[in-house]
């Protein structure tokens, strides 16, 4: 199935986020590559994803786990080459998939040849194409990002005698935009992907592009004027290619990257994704509805991307202290589990591997407005190792069957860029893809049914939402609308069976069917409308008028 | 007995919405000075600092008349919709409001028996109660009334005040050390405005057959606290605060007497297995500082009490007369020709007198209503006594006399014992 | 003539000596029937007692209230009532039985008349009964709130109630016996007609200044002095 010209097919997409690393090795080295992407891409369409979204796969010491890139038009001889990329986006494209990549620019690697030109000497042409500084008191009372490992944003260069500004970690030095070199020269690098066919970028830690005195160095103006004009020329020369933007900020902070439609046409609803962890244990709708209450409307044409997890810890920064203190002792008691003010779990481990709430979980992501994404694994219920350092407890190798390295390699296992889980409950042997695809009733095959049901309906993507509020705070229940086609969507967040009854005069006469297994339930009249659910189900109810 | 079935339907379902909660906070009747929703406040402000984290409900009586959509009114303008957010609370959880709806206000009996089924039901951890009389709820005094139940498995938590010296004489004086020596039971605030306890004794006080009683219906306080105390359940005492205006606007003494006295000696008839053969007594921790006692100057028509005493013993004489033992009877009609300021109601006399009237009251020698009503002049003359006697006592001095008092009780239990399974002559 | 008169001395005692010669069988049947009674009263009350006691009706008495009632009014508890009202009744029917057997027209005609008027006897004693027991009721009641309220005149109150309450009883318990019917309707009609509208006027329109300072006096005051006392819970 060939790619179809929708400017806005980002709003319908089902997003699959993985890094090639972690995916599929063709060659034995250990390491996923491209090759064995592509030969996964027949897997990728079976379940039903409609774009992936790549991690970074450029050239990179690997000191941020690709997000320190040293070459911005290359691809990792690790991963392959340029033409076997170019060879996975066509296939990619043939299936219908759109490909989506990094385009990380607030920083590169201290080993990018544009920062060893520039800190060779403080006449070098590139001098100024990072943020250099004779001492470290500009910028005070800007945040550190990485509050477990850096201790400054400052970094003292040996070579040149000065410091550097860098967000993130120290061997990741910002670039300065108030260049306009710097610019002109990412702007190639977008056009060089462009020009090979990729459909979209996602703008890592587009937040801290611009920095200036007096302020904590994030979202301002001259960001939003960066943006935009990147925005202006990929319309003009490039139309249907999105731009999501990385910005773990309030939803009202967020709004403004929106803009009028003229900046990006995504971005990540971050305070949503712990709210549902956190409504889920707490059984309560409360903090999900609130959030959603408090999120701004956003232009026709753009789009919040919602997710459960990503190759990132789950981020606890947009919640109270008081809220971090619960979702530590409810989901992390353990430590080891916490990093940087987040948790750095999958999904499934996250839920104890209760299938009735990783279900009910991807229910809501599917159900709510907002475009999805599923991280890879999750679709079938990985695990995750949290004695890997960093984050890399949840970028092991993808599970594929229970012969050697998990299917993964053919590699020795001792050569694996990071070793398979092989735990009893979520090891490989027990969470595969070769099992789950013989089995109607395993989880993969209930997340396709569920994105299968998805895509049928326009509604969840570009859709209303409207809450109703039933007594029962264990229910969380919406409608989604879009023109006539209407959607109810009934969540039990508690371990145990809930009656609700739900208010839906508005749609008296209105006959509910269940979508997954087409049943016919009683109309909707005046009275409250009884359900019952058991524990953690969910309804998905297409409402038709007949 | 099959239970008769008592919860409104519109109730439960509020009920089904819930579920189960860890905290629940029942309020039975409102001060009518105080806002209702000033109240939802304090108690959603205490969840919101102190239990931020459990599953909680208020419960609300609703005894007001209802304007034409059905949200409660009243003349303090106390519209409050159900679960709608009160300004400044900000909480991990929904905090829930559920609101059981009466024709007219309910009785405090009646509002008990629904708040322990509505806690029985969401099988609530730890609950409290909060009355009319409630006039110093804060957020503090209300953690302090759940915590022991919540954390501590206390299963009754009655409450302690920072009292003027001559406030709650009806406690000090008689029920607190008659309830103390008949029953063992060690709890001063027997009547309390706010209390504590935990879903089992919620639970077992709701399956009694009592709530039919009239005494029950009327003041169930009493009788949930010697319960707990004579039924083996852990009790505390939990130190609160100030209790409130030594005066101010009083009930009818009558009144009054009929609700506790009456009550009281209703839990005597009743629970005569308890304390008539056996001299058990349970114990009850202080959490919290002690109480303390103040004694700032007061303007108290003494005079006029110690009227009231000697014209109602001179006139309740036949009356007192059915009632009273003859010695009893001759003593008290001997110390009413003393002068006001030679006149003291010697606490031996005090005690005697009650048991006196408690047996009487056992007996039914006359109305029992009347035997109630018939102890007012004489526990006017024991506060002017009090009143005369400690104007100058120190707190500790007040206390002493307390325990004094409290062993004389003790001392004459054998008294009322006689006087109880004694054959008496019905008089007229 | 001696012998005439001799023959009626004669003939008038032999109809004594028959007089008596009849009567004698019926009154010592009479006794017997009376004697047989007492022991037929003797054994029921016993045997009533007995089985009321098995079936625990005191008990039962007591938690209706009625013992109470029963105790006010100086009875014995309900079972000990209740067969001694069947040994009275058992034995009394005996006494009539017996009566009636010894022949007397008019007795009998009066016993008759007795047993006509005894229903109304009962309803007089039960009138009389429940009147006095609410007159001691009320007046103690008034007795009690006028004493707690500080009225200085608690017992007037008191005796007047108890008065009206034991008029209109006793009025009540004449007119059921139907004993000078009408001249006690119309005494206590005319005097407590009488005693209202002097109250009414005398209160009404000589006593309306009294009447208002005597409210105002007794709302105000008794809410200042209660201020003055301290709570005593």
């Amino acid at each position: 199935m060939a790619l179809r010209a929708d400017n806005l097919w980002y709003k319908d997409a089902v997003i699959y986020q993985l890094h090639v690393r972690t995916f599929c090795d063709s060659n034995g080295d250990g390491i996923g590559d491209f090759q064995g992407l592509t030969q996964r891409l027949d897997y990728l369409q079976d379940l039903g994803i409609t774009a992936i979204w790549l991690l970074p796969f450029y050239p990179s010491p690997l000191r941020d786990d690709g997000y320190d890139i040293a070459d911005y038009t290359s691809v990792h001889s690790s991963y392959g080459t340029l033409d076997d990329f170019q060879v996975f986006l066509n296939e990619a494209h043939k299936r219908g998939i759109r490909v989506v990549v990094e385009l990380v620019v607030n920083h590169t690697s201290d080993q990018h040849p544009w920062f060893k030109e520039s800190r060779s000497s403080r006449d070098n042409p590139k001098r100024d194409w990072y943020v250099w500084s004779d001492t470290d008191t500009k910028y005070q009372g800007v945040p550190i990002v990485f509050v477990d490992t850096e201790t400054s944003n400052w970094a003292w260069d040996p070579i040149s005698k000065s410091y550097y500004w860098h967000r993130f970690f120290s061997h990741q030095p910002d670039l300065n935009f108030d260049n306009p070199e710097v610019f002109e020269t990412v702007w190639e690098v977008v056009k060089f992907w462009l020009n090979l066919g990729v459909d979209g970028f996602r703008l890592d830690a587009v937040a801290f592009l611009v920095e200036r005195e007096g302020t904590l160095c994030e979202n301002l103006p001259e960001t939003h004027g960066i943006i935009k004009e990147i925005r202006k020329r990929v319309d003009v020369a490039y139309p249907g290619t999105m731009l999501l933007a990385e910005a773990n900020q309030w939803p009202a902070d967020v709004r403004a990257y929106f803009a009028d439609g003229d900046e990006f046409h995504a971005a990540f609803h971050f305070p949503l994704m712990p709210r549902m962890f956190m409504g889920l244990k707490l059984e309560d709708r409360k903090p999900i509805v609130e959030i959603l209450e408090q999120t701004p409307d956003i232009p026709e044409s753009c789009q919040w991307f919602i997710f459960l997890r990503n190759h990132d810890e789950l981020t606890l920064e947009m919640v109270t202290e008081i809220e971090r203190d619960y979702m530590y002792d409810e989901y992390a008691m353990d430590k080891t589990m916490r990093i940087n003010r987040g948790i750095r779990r999958r999904l499934a481990p996250l839920m104890n591997n209760d299938r009735r709430r990783v279900e009910l979980m991807n229910g809501m992501l599917m159900s709510m407005p907002g475009t999805p994404i599923v991280y890879y694994g999750d679709e079938i219920g990985m695990g995750d190792n949290i004695y890997l350092g960093d984050r890399n407890g949840v970028r092991t190798p993808m599970q594929w069957s229970s012969t050697l390295n998990a299917g993964f390699s053919s590699a020795d296992p001792e050569r694996l860029y990071a070793p398979v889980i092989s735990n009893p409950i979520y090891g490989y042997q027990a969470v595969n893809v070769y099992a789950q695809e013989r089995s109607e009733h395993s989880l993969l095959s209930w997340m396709r049914s569920l994105i299968r049901v998805r895509n049928g309906f326009r509604v969840f993507s570009r859709g209303t939402m409207q809450f109703l509020t039933p007594g029962n705070h264990r229910v969380l229940a919406y409608i989604r609308r879009l023109g006539e086609e209407i959607v109810l969507v009934v969540n039990n967040l508690s371990s145990s069976a809930q009656a609700v009854e739900l208010d839906v005069q508005e749609y008296k006469g209105y006959v509910p069917i269940e979508m997954f297994g087409r049943s016919l339930f009683p109309r909707f009249g005046t009275a409250p409308y009884l359900l019952t659910l058991g524990p953690y189900q969910f309804y998905w109810f297409q409402l038709r008028r007949i | 007995m099959s239970e008769d079935t008592f919860l409104a339907d519109d109730l439960l379902r509020q009920l089904i919405s819930v579920g189960e909660v860890d905290l629940l906070v029942g309020v039975s009747s409102h001060n009518p000075a105080t806002p209702i929703h000033q109240a939802i406040q304090v108690i959603e402000q205490s969840f919101q600092q102190n239990f931020m984290r459990q599953r909680v409900v208020i419960v609300l009586m609703d005894g007001a008349s209802k304007d034409g959509d059905g949200t409660a009114i009243d003349q303090n303008e106390n519209a409050l919709p159900n679960n709608g957010r009160s300004p400044g609370i900000t909480s991990l959880r929904t905090i829930h409001r559920v609101t059981a709806n009466f024709l007219t206000e309910p009785l405090p009996g009646v509002a008990l028996r629904t708040i322990l089924a509505v806690a029985d039901l969401l099988r609530a951890r730890a609950c409290a109660v909060v009355t009319s009389s409630s006039t110093n709820l804060t957020t503090d005094s209300l953690a302090r009334l759940l915590l022991p139940a919540y954390r501590e498995k206390f299963d009754y938590v009655a409450p302690l005040y920072r009292r003027h010296k001559f406030q709650g004489l009806l406690i000090r004086n008689l029920l607190y050390p008659m309830s103390r020596a008949v029953f063992g039971c060690p709890i001063r605030e027997i009547y309390p405005s706010e209390w504590g306890f935990s879903a089992s004794l919620a639970a077992y006080c709701l399956n009694q057959n009592v709530w039919h009683e009239d005494s029950i219906r009327t003041r169930p306080e009493a009788w949930m606290a010697i319960s707990a105390a004579t039924s083996d359940y852990r009790c505390c005492q939990a130190y609160l605060g100030d209790k409130g205006a030594l005066t101010g606007p009083t009930p009818n003494i009558v009144d009054i007497l009929r609700q506790t006295v009456g009550s009281l000696f209703w839990c005597f008839e009743k629970d005569q297995d308890a304390w008539l053969d056996s001299d058990k007594t349970a114990s009850a921790p202080t959490l919290g500082p002690a109480q303390e006692l103040t004694s700032e100057p007061t303007d108290m028509d003494r005079h006029r009490i110690f009227e009231m005493f000697r014209s109602g013993v001179t006139n309740l004489e036949p009356v007192l007369g059915s009632i009273l033992d003859q010695e009893t009877h001759a003593e008290i009609k001997s110390i009413v020709e003393l002068e006001e300021g030679k006149f003291r109601f010697r606490p031996d006399l005090w005690v005697r007198t009650l048991y006196d009237f408690a047996a009487s009251y056992h007996h039914a020698v006359i109305n029992r209503d009347h035997i109630v009503q018939a102890l007012a002049p004489l526990y006017r003359g024991m506060t002017h006594s009090f009143l005369v006697e400690h104007a100058d006592s120190s707190p500790a001095e007040i206390e002493a006399a307390d325990e004094m008092l409290c062993s004389e009780f003790e001392l004459q239990k054998p008294y009322l014992r006689e006087r109880w399974k004694a054959k008496v002559e019905v008089k007229s | 003539m001696k012998e005439t008169i001799v023959q009626g001395l004669h003939q008038a005692y032999s109809n004594f000596v028959h007089m008596i010669g009849e009567f004698l069988p019926h009154f010592l049947v009479m006794l017997i029937i009376i004697a047989i009674g007492f022991v037929v009263a003797l054994v029921l009350k016993y045997l009533l007692r007995t089985l009321l006691r098995l079936t625990r009706l005191d008990r039962v008495s007591e938690e209706a209230g009625a013992s109470r009632v029963l105790r006010l009014a100086h009875l014995p508890p309900m079972s000990e009532l209740l067969s001694r009202s069947l040994f009275w009744v058992t034995w009394f029917g005996f006494i009539l039985v017996g009566l009636s057997m010894l022949g007397v027209a008019s007795l009998q005609e009066q016993i008759s008349r007795l047993l006509r008027f005894l229903p109304e006897v009962f309803v007089a004693i039960l009138i009389m009964f429940f009147g006095v027991a609410i007159a001691n009721f009320l007046s103690r009641a008034a007795l009690l709130a006028a004493v707690n309220a500080g009225h200085a005149s608690a017992r007037i109150v008191a005796w007047a109630i108890r008065f009206v309450i034991w008029i209109l009883a006793i009025t009540m318990t004449l007119e059921e016996l139907g004993l000078a019917r009408q001249t006690v309707i119309s005494a206590f009609s005319i005097v407590f007609g009488a005693t209202m509208l002097g109250l009414a006027i005398a209160f009404g329109l000589g006593g309306q200044d009294m009447a208002r300072r005597f409210l105002e006096k007794y709302w105000g005051d008794a809410r200042q002095e209660r201020d003055k006392e301290p709570q005593p819970l």
